[in-house]
């Protein structure tokens, strides 16, 4: 094990893999290479390298890409050591097996300011470059920004930031230099925020929207975590287009997972409930709407759905982008977004 | 639902009333949610037939599997035979569970989807029925908040489509609350004059817009790449004219018989049953110019214009650019194979074909003198469909002494099985010395992507369900293609063919070479 690696090794190594792998296959079925994009993940080396994996490999079929997996190890000697190998996978019903490279390095937080220099040659050319940060320790490291350099779009996790107000204004900042950011916090709302826009497609009910007085979200917190507050953010940012201004009251819940939401309605003058979703059963959602209730599932989504939909999106979010910065007013004190 | 006012209307109730009409959803975000399916039910004709076991049901609970559908969608399931709601969905469970494709059945998932499910018995032919099914979806509507939306199937006999669309017509079943569309499965017409009747009935009750003409080719994942592959591109276009084009090859061959149909087949033959539809629609989707923008009507429009620019033949072209075929028994790996005429229900002497190769010419700039070869059978070697476009051969051959390097460029895209495209060209074979061989660039649809895709039938009818018709074949489109076909069929009913005249699990006729051949082509072997 080196304390130093070449990228030029690496990528002779991965020639040699698919030399490897085709050599390996049987009959003439061979294997097909698959790539649509480099994906770089950041996580702490104490982070579940299984279910990393597991998550990847997941990903896989949908997004086949080049998987660069650095785990950070909090040591002051500059140390880095890489691997290579292959995800194959054999659709059912083909006789080709599809194969995708992973790279996997370890390094030295005194060797951050060396891994950019590495990275940039691994990235598949001409194809997106997605940086996902599992870790808010390794998004404040001082050279955290050359390595978001390279990609085109960084995705994080805010939930796991703690105090909503700081990591917001840090992604809005990172969106003013031209950054694409992603929030699985957000994408963990798309279901909920689906469910609820489902919900005025009947044209009846849309008729009721201008009539809203007031939002309520309930969240497990004493404060609203960030999922509340985008989900407050977005409803009052879809109400005011339509010419509604209602208050917004965030409310305490128990019964759920900390920073989770809970509970939506929407209330008319009269307190008549216009639309509620709110949790029940573990991961059921109840729509009650002018009476009439139905179930959805509204399982919490897993690291894998998480991704696959944030990777489906290549460009920009103007929905989320605008919802961030209503969010961060929110989260500043402010009582409208 | 808008209150009617029966005095001067005040200007603050006008602005309301403007509002309303012009207030959209704010909370849609088209980036990240699914396309937003309105409620609806869905009336099904013939919902005892085997469309709706085979297809329709398995989709429609594979887009509920999928959480595509509305809470509140229902299905009215109407056929002849008398069953109750619950045996009804007792049925379609079993359907479901015997024709999903890769898709695993959930019993809860079923259980939820199925309290939508409701049946009614009775006679498209009985004035009675209509007003029972128009009071039925009130019932439903009232139960399920359906909006007053619904969707009619025609998935019946071809000759109830005008005494089903006369029934909705009296009981003016065809207007409602919310819209009402109606779905044609195909044939449209056995000929020109027939396709006009039937639009011109279906339009005393529907407009054009209401009606959705079903080319199921059309839905299928691969057919709609052809117009990614073309317009999300930009290295083809520029070689997507006569100027590089040598001729395109479109094949739709099955390697089984008529199987149990030939009753029906006996009066359809293979170019009314394939060439007129899929296989036009796929010509189309091949040549058709871009369009400005990809909106149904904009699609369509480009569409039609192509097969209207499509040659119609005079009866001596028919006779050289036509073959018609039928197939004579044979024994195929072991097993002895009848002959068409030797098929339960067909006529010894029928002059029907199951193998039909014509030569098209489009008269545009784009593709004037490129030939369009379509050929689709019955009983031919393998189950393929598939577009081969050939490219010109290189202008100079500057490796001589090698067979290969005559090897014309291909670009196949193959609709099924085996969904995908390939290059095909010439590379150097590894070695001293220029010796070329061909290789293959291939892009595989399925397993490129491991997602699955949507069955044809999920696609088109959540399309019809949000009203996205780009899928769909228009009447200027279907009257097109007959104009086109029933210069062929109007010779080939003139005419007493020598059948059989190619065997079982052959290529078909050798008249069909022979039409290539005069032009200097041949039949790719899928």
């Amino acid at each position: 094990m080196g304390g130093t690696i070449a990228p030029d090794r690496i990528l002779h190594e991965m020639a040699d893999l698919w030399v490897s792998l085709g050599k390996q296959s049987e009959g003439d079925a061979g294997v097909l290479r698959a790539c649509s994009m480099t994906l770089v993940v950041a996580a702490e080396e104490s982070d579940d390298v299984t279910a990393i994996g597991e998550t990847l490999a997941a990903l896989m079929p949908e997004h086949p890409s080049r998987a660069i997996v650095i785990r950070f190890r909090a040591e002051d000697r500059r140390t880095l050591t890489a691997r290579v190998f292959a995800q194959c996978w054999m659709p059912f019903g083909h006789r080709q097996q599809i194969c995708c490279e992973q790279i996997e390095i370890t390094a030295a937080d005194a060797s951050v300011p060396d891994l950019a220099a590495v990275v940039l040659p691994l990235t598949v050319p001409d194809l997106p470059v997605v940086l996902w940060c599992r870790s808010p320790r390794l998004f404040h490291l001082p050279a955290f920004p050359q390595m978001a350099a390279i990609a085109q779009k960084v995705v994080l996790d805010s939930g796991a930031f703690g105090e909503p107000a700081g990591i917001l204004k840090e992604m809005i900042e990172a969106l003013a230099v031209g950054r694409s950011i992603a929030d699985l916090s957000w994408t963990r709302l798309t279901r909920w925020r689906e469910l609820i826009a489902r919900i005025f497609e009947n044209r009846a009910q849309l008729a009721n929207l201008p009539g809203v007085s007031e939002v309520r979200i309930s969240s497990c917190s004493k404060s609203p975590p960030v999922e509340a507050l985008y989900m407050a953010a977005w409803l009052m940012d879809g109400l005011e287009k339509i010419g509604a201004h209602p208050r917004l009251r965030f409310n305490s819940a128990a019964g759920v997972a900390s920073g989770e939401l809970n509970r939506v309605d929407l209330v008319a003058r009269d307190l008549a409930s216009i639309a509620s979703i709110g949790l029940v059963e573990g991961h059921a959602a109840e729509v009650r709407v002018g009476g009439w209730v139905n179930r959805a599932v509204l399982p919490r989504p897993t690291d894998y759905a998480l991704m696959r939909e944030e990777l489906s999106i290549p460009g920009r979010d103007a929905v989320f982008e605008r919802t961030l910065a209503a969010a961060a007013r929110l989260a500043a004190g402010e009582t409208r977004p | 639902m808008l209150p009617v006012l029966r005095r001067p209307v005040q200007e603050r109730e006008l602005r309301a009333i403007l509002n309303y009409m012009s207030l959209e959803n704010p909370f849609q975000d088209p980036l990240r949610f699914e396309r937003q399916v309105p409620e609806c039910a869905l009336a099904i004709f013939g919902a005892n037939g085997d469309l709706t076991k085979r297809k329709l049901l398995p989709a429609l609970y594979r887009l509920a599997y999928e959480r595509r559908l509305s809470a509140g969608f229902a299905v009215l399931g109407l056929s002849r035979t008398a069953m109750s709601d619950e045996q009804f969905r007792e049925k379609m469970r079993a359907s479901v569970k015997e024709f999903l494709e890769d898709s695993p059945f959930d019993d809860d998932i079923w259980t939820a989807f199925a309290q939508g499910l409701f049946y009614m018995a009775g006679d498209v032919h009985e004035a009675a029925l209509y007003p029972a099914l128009d009071a039925r979806l009130k019932e439903i509507e009232g139960q399920r908040h359906t909006g007053g939306n619904v969707l009619f199937y025609l998935s019946t006999q071809p000759s109830q489509y005008i005494p089903i669309a006369q029934g909705l017509g009296a009981a003016n079943a065809g207007k409602g609350k919310g819209w009402r569309r109606i779905v044609v499965e195909k044939p449209f017409g056995h000929d020109l004059t027939s396709a006009q009747e039937l639009s011109a009935e279906l339009h005393k009750v529907f407009s054009e817009s209401e009606v959705y003409r079903i080319d199921h080719y059309l839905g299928k994942e691969t057919v709609q790449n052809i117009l990614a592959f073309r317009f999300g591109n930009g290295i083809f276009e520029p070689l997507w004219s006569r100027n590089y084009v040598n001729h395109v090859q479109i094949t739709a061959a099955e390697s089984i018989g008529v199987e149990g149909r030939g009753a029906y087949y006996q009066e359809a033959g293979s170019l009314r049953d394939m060439i007129q539809n899929h296989l036009l629609q796929i010509l189309a989707t091949v040549a058709m110019e871009p369009s400005a923008t990809f909106r149904p009507d904009s699609v369509r429009d480009e569409r039609s214009k192509l097969l209207r620019s499509i040659r119609i033949m005079k009866p001596e072209e028919v006779l050289v650019d036509t073959v018609s075929g039928q197939y004579g028994p044979a024994s195929i790996g072991g097993e002895d194979v009848p002959g068409f005429r030797q098929e339960l229900g067909v006529n010894s002497d029928a002059q029907t074909d199951t193998y039909a190769a014509v030569t098209f010419f489009v008269d545009n700039w784009r593709w004037a003198g490129v030939p369009f070869y379509l050929r689709s059978g019955k009983r031919l070697p393998k189950r393929v469909t598939e577009i081969a476009i050939q490219f010109n051969a290189a202008p100079l051959a500057i490796f001589n002494g090698n067979e290969s390097n005559v090897a014309p460029n291909l670009l196949i895209l193959r609709i099924q099985p085996e969904e995908g495209i390939s290059l095909k060209f010439l590379s150097k074979r590894p070695g001293t010395g220029m010796k070329l061989r061909p290789v293959s660039m291939d892009f595989n649809y399925g397993s490129s992507f491991g997602e699955r895709s949507p069955t044809a039938y999920e696609t088109l009818l959540l399309d019809a369900i949000i009203g996205d018709a780009t899928l769909y074949t228009r009447q200027d489109m279907v009257e097109a293609n007959w104009a086109v076909v029933d210069a062929i069929q109007h010779v080939w009913d003139n005419t007493k063919f020598d059948f059989p005249n190619y065997a079982a699990g052959t290529w078909g006729p050798k008249a069909a070479d022979d039409m290539l051949a005069r032009r200097g082509h041949v039949w790719r072997q899928p």
